[in-house]
Protein backbone atom coordinates (compact mmCIF):
# COMPACT_ATOMS: atom_id res chain seq x y z
CA UNK A 1 0.00 0.00 0.00
CA UNK A 2 1.52 3.33 -1.06
CA UNK A 3 0.50 5.12 2.12
CA UNK A 4 2.39 2.63 4.31
CA UNK A 5 5.47 3.09 2.13
CA UNK A 6 5.04 6.86 2.30
CA UNK A 7 4.94 6.82 6.10
CA UNK A 8 7.84 4.37 6.29
CA UNK A 9 9.90 6.72 4.11
CA UNK A 10 8.88 10.07 5.55
CA UNK A 11 7.82 9.30 9.11
CA UNK A 12 9.72 6.29 10.44
CA UNK A 13 13.00 6.78 8.57
CA UNK A 14 13.40 10.41 9.75
CA UNK A 15 12.95 9.26 13.34
CA UNK A 16 15.86 6.87 12.87
CA UNK A 17 17.91 9.72 11.43
CA UNK A 18 17.56 11.79 14.58
CA UNK A 19 18.17 8.72 16.69
CA UNK A 20 21.47 8.30 14.87
CA UNK A 21 22.19 12.02 15.13
CA UNK A 22 21.69 12.00 18.89
CA UNK A 23 24.72 9.71 19.17
CA UNK A 24 26.98 12.22 17.42
CA UNK A 25 29.23 14.65 19.21
CA UNK A 26 27.41 17.79 20.29
CA UNK A 27 28.65 21.30 20.90
CA UNK A 28 30.03 20.45 24.30
CA UNK A 29 31.80 17.14 23.70
CA UNK A 30 32.72 15.20 26.79
CA UNK A 31 36.14 13.55 26.55
CA UNK A 32 35.87 9.79 26.26
CA UNK A 33 32.16 9.74 27.05
CA UNK A 34 31.27 7.68 23.99
CA UNK A 35 28.11 7.62 21.95
CA UNK A 36 25.78 8.25 24.85
CA UNK A 37 27.39 11.53 25.83
CA UNK A 38 24.38 13.65 24.82
CA UNK A 39 22.15 11.44 26.92
CA UNK A 40 24.59 11.68 29.81
CA UNK A 41 24.45 15.45 29.49
CA UNK A 42 20.65 15.41 29.41
CA UNK A 43 20.15 13.09 32.36
CA UNK A 44 23.09 14.08 34.56
CA UNK A 45 22.67 17.85 34.48
CA UNK A 46 20.21 19.10 37.09
CA UNK A 47 19.17 21.91 34.74
CA UNK A 48 17.99 19.49 32.08
CA UNK A 49 16.42 17.18 34.64
CA UNK A 50 14.53 20.25 35.82
CA UNK A 51 13.44 20.90 32.24
CA UNK A 52 12.09 17.37 31.89
CA UNK A 53 10.31 17.71 35.24
CA UNK A 54 8.80 21.04 34.17
CA UNK A 55 7.66 19.58 30.84
CA UNK A 56 5.85 16.70 32.54
CA UNK A 57 4.67 18.82 35.48
CA UNK A 58 3.14 21.45 33.21
CA UNK A 59 1.34 18.79 31.20
CA UNK A 60 -0.02 17.20 34.39
CA UNK A 61 -1.36 20.53 35.64
CA UNK A 62 -2.90 21.38 32.27
CA UNK A 63 -4.50 17.92 32.12
CA UNK A 64 -5.97 18.18 35.63
CA UNK A 65 -7.36 21.67 35.02
CA UNK A 66 -8.84 20.45 31.73
CA UNK A 67 -10.61 17.55 33.46
CA UNK A 68 -12.01 19.83 36.18
CA UNK A 69 -13.22 22.40 33.65
CA UNK A 70 -14.27 19.99 30.95
CA UNK A 71 -16.26 17.44 32.94
CA UNK A 72 -19.12 19.70 34.04
CA UNK A 73 -19.45 21.06 30.51
CA UNK A 74 -19.54 17.56 29.01
CA UNK A 75 -22.10 16.54 31.66
CA UNK A 76 -24.32 19.51 30.94
CA UNK A 77 -23.99 18.94 27.22
CA UNK A 78 -25.05 15.28 27.37
CA UNK A 79 -27.62 15.41 30.16
CA UNK A 80 -29.27 18.80 29.94
CA UNK A 81 -28.71 20.32 26.52
CA UNK A 82 -31.17 19.30 23.87
CA UNK A 83 -31.50 19.78 20.16
CA UNK A 84 -30.36 23.23 19.17
CA UNK A 85 -28.42 24.05 22.31
CA UNK A 86 -26.53 20.76 21.91
CA UNK A 87 -25.61 21.67 18.34
CA UNK A 88 -24.58 25.14 19.48
CA UNK A 89 -22.28 23.66 22.14
CA UNK A 90 -20.65 21.32 19.62
CA UNK A 91 -20.16 24.24 17.26
CA UNK A 92 -18.67 26.46 20.00
CA UNK A 93 -16.32 23.63 21.02
CA UNK A 94 -15.07 23.00 17.51
CA UNK A 95 -14.96 26.57 16.18
CA UNK A 96 -11.96 27.63 18.36
CA UNK A 97 -10.06 24.58 17.12
CA UNK A 98 -10.13 26.16 13.71
CA UNK A 99 -8.69 29.52 14.73
CA UNK A 100 -4.93 29.68 14.47
CA UNK A 101 -2.79 29.03 17.51
CA UNK A 102 -1.23 32.45 16.87
CA UNK A 103 -4.64 34.11 17.10
CA UNK A 104 -5.52 32.54 20.42
CA UNK A 105 -2.14 33.29 21.93
CA UNK A 106 -2.35 36.86 20.68
CA UNK A 107 -5.79 37.12 22.28
CA UNK A 108 -4.40 36.06 25.66
CA UNK A 109 -1.54 38.51 25.27
CA UNK A 110 -4.09 41.29 24.83
CA UNK A 111 -6.20 40.08 27.77
CA UNK A 112 -3.34 39.46 30.20
CA UNK A 113 -1.03 42.39 29.38
CA UNK A 114 -0.14 44.96 32.06
CA UNK A 115 -2.60 47.38 30.49
CA UNK A 116 -4.72 44.57 29.15
CA UNK A 117 -8.43 44.00 29.49
CA UNK A 118 -8.28 41.98 32.71
CA UNK A 119 -5.99 44.35 34.58
CA UNK A 120 -7.97 47.41 33.44
CA UNK A 121 -11.25 45.81 34.51
CA UNK A 122 -9.90 44.81 37.92
CA UNK A 123 -8.53 48.32 38.47
CA UNK A 124 -11.80 49.92 37.42
CA UNK A 125 -13.59 47.76 39.99
CA UNK A 126 -11.00 48.89 42.54
CA UNK A 127 -10.10 45.30 43.28
CA UNK A 128 -6.41 45.97 42.69
CA UNK A 129 -4.35 49.15 42.80
CA UNK A 130 -1.56 48.28 40.45
CA UNK A 131 -1.69 46.06 37.39
CA UNK A 132 -0.84 42.42 38.07
CA UNK A 133 1.99 40.81 36.18
CA UNK A 134 -0.23 38.19 34.58
CA UNK A 135 1.62 37.82 31.30
CA UNK A 136 4.97 36.03 31.13
CA UNK A 137 4.14 33.71 33.98
CA UNK A 138 3.45 30.00 34.44
CA UNK A 139 -0.19 30.99 35.06
CA UNK A 140 -0.43 32.53 31.60
CA UNK A 141 1.04 29.36 30.09
CA UNK A 142 -1.48 27.13 31.86
CA UNK A 143 -4.37 29.39 30.85
CA UNK A 144 -3.20 29.47 27.24
CA UNK A 145 -2.69 25.71 27.02
CA UNK A 146 -5.97 24.82 28.74
CA UNK A 147 -7.73 27.17 26.35
CA UNK A 148 -6.28 25.31 23.37
CA UNK A 149 -6.73 21.78 24.70
CA UNK A 150 -9.88 21.67 26.85
CA UNK A 151 -12.27 21.19 23.89
CA UNK A 152 -10.65 17.79 23.24
CA UNK A 153 -11.33 16.84 26.86
CA UNK A 154 -15.00 17.86 26.68
CA UNK A 155 -15.55 15.91 23.45
CA UNK A 156 -13.84 12.78 24.84
CA UNK A 157 -15.83 12.80 28.08
CA UNK A 158 -19.11 13.62 26.33
CA UNK A 159 -18.78 10.70 23.93
CA UNK A 160 -18.50 8.25 26.85
CA UNK A 161 -21.18 9.91 29.00
CA UNK A 162 -23.56 9.52 26.08
CA UNK A 163 -23.25 5.74 26.23
CA UNK A 164 -23.93 5.32 29.95
CA UNK A 165 -27.09 3.38 30.71
CA UNK A 166 -29.09 5.81 32.84
CA UNK A 167 -31.06 2.99 34.44
CA UNK A 168 -27.94 2.23 36.49
CA UNK A 169 -28.14 5.70 38.00
CA UNK A 170 -31.84 5.39 38.59
CA UNK A 171 -31.34 2.06 40.35
CA UNK A 172 -28.74 3.64 42.62
CA UNK A 173 -31.16 6.44 43.47
CA UNK A 174 -34.01 4.02 44.15
CA UNK A 175 -31.72 2.01 46.41
CA UNK A 176 -31.26 5.16 48.47
CA UNK A 177 -28.04 6.70 47.20
CA UNK A 178 -27.91 10.47 47.25
CA UNK A 179 -27.33 12.55 44.18
CA UNK A 180 -23.64 13.14 44.91
CA UNK A 181 -23.10 9.55 45.97
CA UNK A 182 -24.71 8.32 42.75
CA UNK A 183 -22.41 10.54 40.75
CA UNK A 184 -19.25 9.51 42.62
CA UNK A 185 -20.06 5.81 42.82
CA UNK A 186 -21.87 5.20 39.52
CA UNK A 187 -21.65 7.94 36.90
CA UNK A 188 -18.04 9.00 37.34
CA UNK A 189 -16.57 5.46 37.42
CA UNK A 190 -18.56 4.60 34.29
CA UNK A 191 -17.17 7.65 32.50
CA UNK A 192 -13.57 7.12 33.54
CA UNK A 193 -12.58 5.81 30.09
CA UNK A 194 -13.62 9.10 28.53
CA UNK A 195 -11.67 11.03 31.12
CA UNK A 196 -8.69 8.77 30.43
CA UNK A 197 -8.89 9.18 26.65
CA UNK A 198 -9.15 12.94 26.99
CA UNK A 199 -6.40 13.10 29.61
CA UNK A 200 -3.92 11.16 27.47
CA UNK A 201 -4.71 13.32 24.46
CA UNK A 202 -4.38 16.59 26.36
CA UNK A 203 -1.23 15.41 28.14
CA UNK A 204 0.32 14.39 24.83
CA UNK A 205 -0.51 17.65 23.09
CA UNK A 206 0.63 19.74 26.09
CA UNK A 207 3.97 17.89 26.07
CA UNK A 208 4.69 18.94 22.52
CA UNK A 209 3.51 22.54 22.56
CA UNK A 210 5.87 25.46 22.39
CA UNK A 211 4.13 28.46 20.77
CA UNK A 212 2.11 29.14 23.91
CA UNK A 213 5.21 28.90 26.09
CA UNK A 214 7.19 31.12 23.76
CA UNK A 215 4.65 33.93 23.60
CA UNK A 216 2.92 33.75 26.99
CA UNK A 217 5.64 32.32 29.23
CA UNK A 218 8.43 34.83 28.77
CA UNK A 219 10.98 32.20 29.76
CA UNK A 220 9.44 31.49 33.16
CA UNK A 221 9.08 27.81 32.30
CA UNK A 222 11.63 25.83 30.30
CA UNK A 223 10.27 22.73 28.62
CA UNK A 224 11.74 20.29 26.13
CA UNK A 225 9.95 21.65 23.02
CA UNK A 226 10.93 25.20 23.93
CA UNK A 227 14.54 24.17 24.37
CA UNK A 228 14.52 22.25 21.09
CA UNK A 229 13.22 25.39 19.39
CA UNK A 230 15.95 27.47 21.01
CA UNK A 231 18.69 24.93 20.30
CA UNK A 232 17.64 25.00 16.68
CA UNK A 233 17.27 28.77 16.38
CA UNK A 234 20.19 30.06 18.41
CA UNK A 235 22.64 27.47 19.77
CA UNK A 236 22.36 25.24 16.70
CA UNK A 237 23.57 22.22 18.66
CA UNK A 238 21.74 19.72 16.47
CA UNK A 239 22.90 16.48 18.11
CA UNK A 240 21.70 17.76 21.47
CA UNK A 241 18.41 18.97 19.95
CA UNK A 242 18.03 15.46 18.50
CA UNK A 243 18.67 13.97 21.95
CA UNK A 244 15.95 16.13 23.52
CA UNK A 245 13.62 15.21 20.66
CA UNK A 246 14.13 11.56 21.46
CA UNK A 247 13.36 12.14 25.13
CA UNK A 248 10.12 13.84 24.04
CA UNK A 249 9.45 11.00 21.63
CA UNK A 250 9.75 8.41 24.41
CA UNK A 251 7.14 10.34 26.40
CA UNK A 252 4.88 10.39 23.33
CA UNK A 253 5.29 6.67 22.71
CA UNK A 254 4.32 5.96 26.33
CA UNK A 255 1.18 8.04 25.83
CA UNK A 256 0.40 6.28 22.55
CA UNK A 257 0.76 2.92 24.26
CA UNK A 258 -1.59 4.00 27.06
CA UNK A 259 -4.04 5.27 24.46
CA UNK A 260 -4.05 1.98 22.56
CA UNK A 261 -4.59 0.00 25.76
CA UNK A 262 -7.53 2.20 26.61
CA UNK A 263 -9.09 1.96 23.15
CA UNK A 264 -8.74 -1.80 23.21
CA UNK A 265 -10.38 -1.96 26.64
CA UNK A 266 -13.30 0.09 25.38
CA UNK A 267 -13.56 -2.27 22.47
CA UNK A 268 -13.97 0.55 19.97
CA UNK B 1 -40.67 17.53 45.24
CA UNK B 2 -37.39 18.15 47.03
CA UNK B 3 -35.63 16.05 44.44
CA UNK B 4 -37.10 18.06 41.60
CA UNK B 5 -35.89 21.29 43.17
CA UNK B 6 -32.47 19.72 43.53
CA UNK B 7 -32.49 18.77 39.86
CA UNK B 8 -33.41 22.28 38.83
CA UNK B 9 -30.63 23.70 40.97
CA UNK B 10 -28.10 21.28 39.45
CA UNK B 11 -29.27 22.20 35.99
CA UNK B 12 -28.85 25.92 36.58
CA UNK B 13 -25.47 25.55 38.25
CA UNK B 14 -24.21 23.48 35.33
CA UNK B 15 -25.70 25.90 32.81
CA UNK B 16 -23.96 28.84 34.52
CA UNK B 17 -20.66 26.95 34.55
CA UNK B 18 -21.05 26.05 30.88
CA UNK B 19 -21.73 29.67 29.94
CA UNK B 20 -18.66 30.82 31.91
CA UNK B 21 -16.65 28.11 30.17
CA UNK B 22 -17.64 29.36 26.75
CA UNK B 23 -16.89 32.96 27.71
CA UNK B 24 -13.39 31.73 28.57
CA UNK B 25 -13.19 29.84 25.29
CA UNK B 26 -14.51 32.57 23.01
CA UNK B 27 -13.31 35.79 24.71
CA UNK B 28 -9.67 35.72 23.52
CA UNK B 29 -10.90 35.17 19.98
CA UNK B 30 -13.44 38.01 20.07
CA UNK B 31 -10.80 40.30 21.56
CA UNK B 32 -8.54 39.69 18.56
CA UNK B 33 -11.39 40.34 16.13
CA UNK B 34 -12.14 43.62 17.94
CA UNK B 35 -8.49 44.70 17.92
CA UNK B 36 -8.24 44.18 14.18
CA UNK B 37 -10.67 47.08 13.61
CA UNK B 38 -8.81 49.62 15.73
CA UNK B 39 -7.55 52.81 14.13
CA UNK B 40 -4.46 53.24 16.32
CA UNK B 41 -1.14 51.46 16.00
CA UNK B 42 -1.11 49.96 19.48
CA UNK B 43 -3.36 47.45 21.17
CA UNK B 44 -5.67 49.03 23.72
CA UNK B 45 -9.13 48.80 25.23
CA UNK B 46 -11.70 50.01 24.63
CA UNK B 47 -11.00 50.03 20.91
CA UNK B 48 -10.10 53.50 19.72
CA UNK B 49 -11.82 54.49 16.53
CA UNK B 50 -12.78 52.16 13.75
CA UNK B 51 -10.77 51.53 10.64
CA UNK B 52 -9.80 48.91 8.15
CA UNK B 53 -6.19 50.11 7.92
CA UNK B 54 -4.81 46.92 9.46
CA UNK B 55 -6.51 44.85 6.81
CA UNK B 56 -4.77 47.00 4.22
CA UNK B 57 -1.49 46.42 6.01
CA UNK B 58 -1.85 42.68 5.27
CA UNK B 59 -1.88 43.45 1.57
CA UNK B 60 0.93 46.00 1.80
CA UNK B 61 3.36 44.02 3.94
CA UNK B 62 5.18 41.91 1.41
CA UNK B 63 6.18 38.93 3.64
CA UNK B 64 2.52 38.35 4.56
CA UNK B 65 1.44 38.10 0.95
CA UNK B 66 4.38 35.91 -0.05
CA UNK B 67 3.71 33.63 2.89
CA UNK B 68 0.03 33.42 2.01
CA UNK B 69 0.98 32.14 -1.45
CA UNK B 70 3.30 29.50 0.03
CA UNK B 71 0.68 28.49 2.62
CA UNK B 72 -2.03 27.94 0.01
CA UNK B 73 0.25 25.96 -2.30
CA UNK B 74 1.52 23.75 0.52
CA UNK B 75 -1.97 23.17 1.92
CA UNK B 76 -3.48 22.08 -1.39
CA UNK B 77 -0.54 20.05 -2.67
CA UNK B 78 -0.01 18.19 0.61
CA UNK B 79 -3.73 17.48 0.85
CA UNK B 80 -3.73 16.15 -2.71
CA UNK B 81 -0.93 13.74 -1.75
CA UNK B 82 -2.71 12.74 1.46
CA UNK B 83 -5.98 12.05 -0.37
CA UNK B 84 -4.33 10.12 -3.20
CA UNK B 85 -2.55 7.71 -0.88
CA UNK B 86 -4.91 7.90 2.10
CA UNK B 87 -8.23 7.04 0.45
CA UNK B 88 -7.10 3.68 -1.04
CA UNK B 89 -5.58 2.76 2.33
CA UNK B 90 -8.77 3.60 4.22
CA UNK B 91 -10.91 1.63 1.75
CA UNK B 92 -8.61 -1.38 1.87
CA UNK B 93 -8.30 -1.49 5.64
CA UNK B 94 -11.97 -1.03 6.50
CA UNK B 95 -13.02 -4.10 4.51
CA UNK B 96 -10.17 -6.34 5.62
CA UNK B 97 -10.21 -8.11 8.96
CA UNK B 98 -7.48 -9.39 11.18
CA UNK B 99 -4.66 -8.14 13.31
CA UNK B 100 -2.50 -6.86 10.46
CA UNK B 101 -5.20 -4.49 9.23
CA UNK B 102 -5.60 -3.17 12.75
CA UNK B 103 -1.86 -2.64 13.09
CA UNK B 104 -1.71 -0.89 9.73
CA UNK B 105 -4.56 1.42 10.73
CA UNK B 106 -2.85 2.29 14.01
CA UNK B 107 0.34 2.99 12.09
CA UNK B 108 -1.43 5.28 9.62
CA UNK B 109 -2.95 7.28 12.48
CA UNK B 110 0.21 7.39 14.57
CA UNK B 111 1.64 10.67 13.20
CA UNK B 112 -1.23 12.30 15.12
CA UNK B 113 0.39 11.27 18.39
CA UNK B 114 3.91 12.45 17.63
CA UNK B 115 5.05 15.79 18.98
CA UNK B 116 5.17 17.86 15.81
CA UNK B 117 8.36 19.59 16.81
CA UNK B 118 10.10 16.19 16.87
CA UNK B 119 8.67 15.32 13.47
CA UNK B 120 9.75 18.68 12.07
CA UNK B 121 13.32 18.37 13.29
CA UNK B 122 13.57 14.77 12.08
CA UNK B 123 12.14 15.55 8.65
CA UNK B 124 14.43 18.53 8.20
CA UNK B 125 17.57 16.45 8.72
CA UNK B 126 16.23 13.53 6.74
CA UNK B 127 15.06 15.54 3.73
CA UNK B 128 18.27 17.57 3.77
CA UNK B 129 20.23 14.32 3.60
CA UNK B 130 18.07 13.32 0.62
CA UNK B 131 19.01 16.60 -1.05
CA UNK B 132 15.55 18.18 -0.81
CA UNK B 133 16.51 20.48 2.05
CA UNK B 134 14.49 23.59 2.69
CA UNK B 135 12.13 23.64 -0.25
CA UNK B 136 8.50 23.67 -1.18
CA UNK B 137 8.65 19.93 -1.92
CA UNK B 138 9.95 19.23 1.58
CA UNK B 139 7.13 21.27 3.08
CA UNK B 140 4.55 19.44 0.98
CA UNK B 141 5.92 16.03 2.07
CA UNK B 142 6.04 17.04 5.73
CA UNK B 143 2.49 18.40 5.67
CA UNK B 144 1.24 15.31 3.82
CA UNK B 145 2.55 13.16 6.72
CA UNK B 146 0.36 15.03 9.21
CA UNK B 147 -2.59 15.40 6.83
CA UNK B 148 -2.72 11.69 5.98
CA UNK B 149 -4.14 10.50 9.34
CA UNK B 150 -7.01 12.98 9.08
CA UNK B 151 -7.93 11.78 5.60
CA UNK B 152 -7.65 8.09 6.58
CA UNK B 153 -9.67 8.54 9.76
CA UNK B 154 -12.52 10.49 8.18
CA UNK B 155 -12.79 8.31 5.07
CA UNK B 156 -12.58 5.11 7.15
CA UNK B 157 -15.27 6.49 9.46
CA UNK B 158 -17.67 7.10 6.57
CA UNK B 159 -16.84 3.86 4.75
CA UNK B 160 -17.45 1.80 7.90
CA UNK B 161 -21.03 3.05 7.85
CA UNK B 162 -21.52 2.03 4.22
CA UNK B 163 -23.08 -1.38 3.82
CA UNK B 164 -21.13 -3.72 1.48
CA UNK B 165 -24.42 -4.89 -0.04
CA UNK B 166 -24.42 -2.36 -2.87
CA UNK B 167 -20.85 -3.20 -3.82
CA UNK B 168 -21.63 -6.92 -3.76
CA UNK B 169 -24.75 -6.43 -5.89
CA UNK B 170 -22.77 -4.43 -8.44
CA UNK B 171 -20.13 -7.16 -8.59
CA UNK B 172 -22.77 -9.85 -9.05
CA UNK B 173 -24.34 -7.83 -11.83
CA UNK B 174 -21.02 -8.00 -13.64
CA UNK B 175 -19.26 -4.75 -12.76
CA UNK B 176 -15.48 -5.01 -12.54
CA UNK B 177 -13.54 -3.70 -9.54
CA UNK B 178 -12.80 -0.38 -11.18
CA UNK B 179 -16.47 0.16 -12.11
CA UNK B 180 -17.59 -0.71 -8.58
CA UNK B 181 -15.12 1.77 -7.14
CA UNK B 182 -16.00 4.49 -9.61
CA UNK B 183 -19.80 4.17 -9.64
CA UNK B 184 -20.68 2.63 -6.27
CA UNK B 185 -18.00 3.20 -3.64
CA UNK B 186 -16.69 6.66 -4.44
CA UNK B 187 -20.09 8.38 -4.65
CA UNK B 188 -20.90 7.00 -1.19
CA UNK B 189 -17.69 8.07 0.50
CA UNK B 190 -17.41 11.45 -1.20
CA UNK B 191 -18.48 13.39 1.93
CA UNK B 192 -15.72 11.64 3.89
CA UNK B 193 -13.06 12.46 1.31
CA UNK B 194 -14.26 16.01 1.20
CA UNK B 195 -14.25 16.46 4.98
CA UNK B 196 -10.88 14.72 5.39
CA UNK B 197 -9.36 16.95 2.72
CA UNK B 198 -10.74 20.04 4.41
CA UNK B 199 -9.29 18.96 7.76
CA UNK B 200 -5.96 18.30 6.11
CA UNK B 201 -6.00 21.80 4.56
CA UNK B 202 -6.93 23.45 7.84
CA UNK B 203 -4.24 21.53 9.74
CA UNK B 204 -1.64 22.49 7.16
CA UNK B 205 -2.59 26.17 7.13
CA UNK B 206 -2.28 26.41 10.92
CA UNK B 207 0.86 24.31 11.27
CA UNK B 208 3.78 26.00 12.95
CA UNK B 209 5.96 23.37 14.67
CA UNK B 210 6.87 21.71 11.37
CA UNK B 211 6.76 24.69 9.06
CA UNK B 212 9.22 26.78 11.01
CA UNK B 213 12.00 24.22 10.48
CA UNK B 214 11.61 24.71 6.74
CA UNK B 215 11.52 28.49 6.93
CA UNK B 216 13.27 30.67 4.36
CA UNK B 217 12.13 33.81 2.53
CA UNK B 218 10.68 31.66 -0.24
CA UNK B 219 9.23 28.89 1.96
CA UNK B 220 7.90 30.75 5.01
CA UNK B 221 4.28 29.90 5.67
CA UNK B 222 1.86 32.36 7.21
CA UNK B 223 2.13 31.15 10.83
CA UNK B 224 5.94 31.28 10.63
CA UNK B 225 5.90 34.88 9.41
CA UNK B 226 3.25 35.79 11.99
CA UNK B 227 5.27 34.26 14.83
CA UNK B 228 8.46 36.10 13.93
CA UNK B 229 6.43 39.31 13.47
CA UNK B 230 4.88 38.81 16.94
CA UNK B 231 8.26 38.19 18.51
CA UNK B 232 9.47 41.60 17.35
CA UNK B 233 6.45 43.86 17.32
CA UNK B 234 2.98 43.94 18.73
CA UNK B 235 0.59 45.73 16.41
CA UNK B 236 -2.96 45.04 15.24
CA UNK B 237 -1.96 43.71 11.82
CA UNK B 238 -1.57 40.23 13.34
CA UNK B 239 -5.11 40.60 14.66
CA UNK B 240 -6.43 41.55 11.24
CA UNK B 241 -4.65 38.65 9.58
CA UNK B 242 -5.93 36.23 12.22
CA UNK B 243 -9.47 37.50 11.71
CA UNK B 244 -9.29 36.92 7.97
CA UNK B 245 -7.92 33.41 8.57
CA UNK B 246 -10.67 32.66 11.06
CA UNK B 247 -13.42 33.77 8.69
CA UNK B 248 -12.01 31.48 6.00
CA UNK B 249 -11.70 28.54 8.43
CA UNK B 250 -15.25 29.09 9.73
CA UNK B 251 -16.49 29.02 6.16
CA UNK B 252 -14.67 25.69 5.85
CA UNK B 253 -16.34 24.42 9.03
CA UNK B 254 -19.77 25.34 7.71
CA UNK B 255 -18.99 23.46 4.51
CA UNK B 256 -17.95 20.38 6.54
CA UNK B 257 -21.15 20.68 8.55
CA UNK B 258 -23.23 20.71 5.37
CA UNK B 259 -21.55 17.73 3.78
CA UNK B 260 -20.62 15.66 6.77
CA UNK B 261 -22.26 16.87 9.97
CA UNK B 262 -20.33 17.98 13.02
CA UNK B 263 -21.85 15.30 15.23
CA UNK B 264 -19.81 12.66 13.41
CA UNK B 265 -16.55 14.25 14.49
CA UNK B 266 -17.15 13.13 18.05
CA UNK B 267 -14.29 12.07 20.23
CA UNK B 268 -10.82 12.03 18.75
CA UNK B 269 -10.11 8.37 19.31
Amino acid sequence: MPSLLFLAAFFIAPLFVILEMSFQEGRLPVEGAGVFQNYQRLFADTFYLGVIAETVGLSVVVTLVSVLMGYPVAYFMVRHASGRSYDLIVFLLIAPLLTSIIMRTFGWQVLLARRGLINEALMMLNLIERPLGLLNSPLAIVVGLVHVLVPFMVLSIASVLQGIDRRLEESARILGAGKLQTFLRVTFPLSIDGVGTGAILVFMLANGSFVTLLLLGGGTLQTLPLLIYQQFNTTRDFPFAATMSNALLVLAVCCLYAQLRLIRRRGV
Amino acid sequence: MAQMREDVRERWALAAFTIAFFVFLIAPILVVVAVSFTSVSYVSFPIQGFSLRWFWRIVEYRPFLDALGVTIQVAFLSTAVAVLIGVPAALGLVRSRGASAEVAMTFLLSPLSMPMIVLGLALLFYLSALGLGISLISLVIAHAVIGLPYVVRTVAGVYRGVSPDLEESATMLGANRWQVLRHVTLPQIRPGIFAGALFSILISVDNLPISFFFGSPSTNTLPVVMLSYLEHQFDPSIAALSTVQMVLALAGLLVIERFYGLRHLGAPT
